[in-house]
């Protein structure tokens, strides 16, 4: 489903004009397969998000490939790549990313008002994935109305709402409680299974990690294969 | 995304910030209703003098003065070739004998410029009596509207050249039969003194300090004054009248084309036009300048929006929002607080054009007496469709413009920089 080759990428540092080139992905390889639950680990500065945003498409690879079912996402221009991530990425962030002045409703709605869906279809899917995520009685709420672990039910509701068969999670318990982090890593696994969907995620907490299939640790750009545990 | 989505989505962004949208749009608003307003003048002032030719002159009239390098009076055989112009109703022949003309009637006698014309042709051209008939034989005659206070009493004529008033003849000179007295110019000459009777009166000229007091004698008297009096041959003055207003046009250039001189109400007209539509398009550009100013406050409020929104384009660009849907959105919230600002400055500066026409007239008549304006009216402002069309196009465009670069910025946002942003 996911095939990361070679994946170097370096940032610029210092001054323009004086500027050093200083690597931060030196050379990775992962393949994901699908259904499949992969922990990327790692520490502040271990290249963990740059993985992250070249695997997305937010920014092109300095070299290596990156193939997502099977297409090549560097050849694909900004507005193909926007496509691309509508079709096969759901994201769910750290800091959840709602729209403020949007209601929870309306923000998992968001993703099929851009992908042109009719209204009646709309409602109906966003209706049964709030059910889904345990928050059909707070639809009407506005974010700053929800507590941190709703926020990120609405954020993963909204990756879920398009059908993607990829998600991508950046810290998803970042901003969360032990107790509430513990309710959300449930439920992605509880989506894992039931949906078959596959999960990239991004974390420098092991407890995160441990829901996954398989681990990864990234250590000075390079990946290194880290222990498998299948439950917390 | 759906275009009634679109529009949801700009409403719901311009509802957030209703304050800023709202001023922003007062200033949109004030740009175009100045632009209307003050166009609207060029329009006005353009239909006043219009109207005003179009009422005090026969407007299907066309004169013909002469002809291009040729000295010669114009034949009637050449008068004959203008009756048979298309949409040429009558030409008509006027002339004056060369000669002093006293009127007298009674004890009354007053000068009188005569005037020899054809009453057939002036009947089919239109002529309007205000009083009587036209002639029915060659020793009737009609007479301007002001010919009976021309004629004075020897007391009256001392007055009037003492610069005081009379009325002149009171009573009705229709049937009232008079001598008119020719006297040519040429000292020694030797006068001659024919009888008419008054059958009709003209109407009246249609500008007040015109004084109509001729006489119109069959142009049969021609050759008849002539020889008595051994006149030169007269002035001749044509008119050629065409059915409609529609067709002086293309009968004044048929005549320009046979080399006549020609002056119809359309070459009035049509040099006016030149005129108003400069000064028209004169006024339209200064109203724009407006437009442009009010454009640097849309031009602020969508960059704000830009950088206020940046997470939230972010956002959008992440869960698959194309970059041209980003720009259109910012694209159409720049557009509706033009269309909004248009539609509100197009219903204020029809109020302010009917409260300009209404109060203007009343400060000038107050300040100028009504006597002054008689029944002149003046209209300040005019708004006719194809301003609000233009202050429209011009109003909508530059709020789009303005709004174009804020909508470049927000696409080429950085969607990794802008999820950073904090909260």
């Amino acid at each position: 489903m996911i095939e990361i080759q070679n994946l170097q990428h370096t940032f610029a540092i210092g001054k323009k004009g004086k500027e050093r080139r200083v690597p931060v992905l030196k050379g990775v390889t992962l393949n994901v397969g699908k259904g499949e639950i992969v922990a990327i680990l790692g520490k502040s500065g271990s290249g963990k998000s740059t993985l992250l945003n070249v695997l997305a498409g937010f920014m092109p690879p300095e070299s290596g490939s990156v193939k997502v079912n099977k297409q090549e996402t560097a050849t694909l221009n900004e507005a193909e790549m926007a496509d691309f991530r509508l079709a096969n990425f759901g994201f769910i962030f750290q800091n959840f990313q709602l729209m403020p002045g949007l209601t929870a409703f309306e923000n998992v709605e968001l993703p099929l008002k851009i992908k042109g869906v009719a209204k009646g279809e709309r409602r109906k899917k966003v209706q049964q994935l709030l059910e889904k995520v345990g928050l059909a009685a707070v639809a009407d709420h506005y974010p700053n109305e929800l507590s941190g672990g709703q926020q990120q039910r609405v954020s993963i509701a909204r990756a879920l709402v398009t059908d993607p068969p990829i998600l991508l999670a950046d810290e998803p318990t970042g901003s969360l409680d032990s107790e509430t982090e513990e309710d959300i890593l449930k439920l992605i696994q509880s989506l894992n299974r039931s949906l078959e969907l596959t999960f990239v995620i991004i974390t420098h907490d092991e407890e995160v990690a441990n829901v996954a299939h398989r681990q990864y640790r990234l250590h000075d750009g390079e990946l290194v294969k880290g222990d498998k545990r299948h439950a917390i | 995304m759906q275009f009634k989505d679109q529009i949801d989505f700009i409403r719901q962004h311009m509802k957030r910030n209703k304050l800023r949208v709202a001023t922003t749009i007062l200033a949109a608003m004030m740009g175009c209703a100045f632009l209307i307003v003050l166009a609207s003048v060029g329009f006005g002032l353009h239909k006043t003098i219009t109207d005003d030719v179009l009422n005090n002159q026969k407007v299907t009239e066309i004169q013909v003065a002469g002809k291009e390098d040729s000295e010669e009076k114009i034949s009637e055989k050449e008068i004959q070739a203008m009756r048979e112009i298309d949409h040429v109703i009558a030409t008509v022949k006027r002339s004056s004998p060369e000669a002093e003309a006293t009127a007298v009637l009674a004890e009354r006698k007053g000068f009188v410029p005569p005037v020899l014309v054809d009453f057939e042709e002036e009947r089919k051209a239109g002529l309007v009596l205000s009083e009587g008939e036209m002639p029915k034989s060659n020793d009737e005659v009609l007479v301007g509207y002001h010919f009976a206070q021309t004629l004075l009493t020897e007391e009256e004529q001392e007055k009037v050249d003492n610069g005081e008033e009379a009325k002149g003849f009171a009573g009705s000179v229709i049937g009232q039969t008079f001598e008119l007295e020719l006297t040519p110019y040429e000292e020694g000459a030797e006068s001659g003194t024919w009888k008419f009777t008054v059958s009709g009166i003209m109407d009246e000229p249609g500008k007040d300090w015109i004084i109509n007091n001729k006489v119109y004698i069959d142009d049969s008297y021609g050759a008849e004054f002539n020889s008595k009096l051994s006149l030169a041959e007269s002035f001749n003055e044509i008119l050629v009248y065409a059915d409609d207003l529609q067709n002086v046009g293309t009968i004044t250039k048929t005549l320009k084309d046979k080399e006549y001189y020609v002056y119809s109400v359309t070459e009035e007209l049509s040099s006016m036009d030149m005129f108003f539509t400069a000064l028209k398009a004169g006024l339209i550009f200064v109203g724009t300048i407006a437009v442009l100013i009010a454009s640097i406050g849309i031009f602020n409020t969508m960059t704000m929006a830009v950088t206020e929104r940046t997470r939230e384009i972010g956002v959008m660009k992440a869960i698959g929002a194309q970059p041209k849907l980003i720009q259109k959105l910012f694209l159409m919230e720049s557009a509706a607080i033009g269309i909004i600002g248009t539609v509100f400055a197009v219903v204020i500066s029809y109020g302010l054009s009917f409260l300009a026409n209404w109060l203007v007239p009343i400060i000038i008549r107050s300040s100028m007496g009504d006597e002054e304006m008689g029944d002149f009216t003046i209209l300040i402002s005019v708004i006719p469709w194809q301003l609000v069309l233009i202050a429209s196009l011009i109003s909508i465009g530059v709020a789009m413009v303005s709004g174009w670069r804020p909508a470049r910025k927000a696409t080429k946002i950085d969607v990794i920089q802008a999820l950073r942003q904090e909260l």
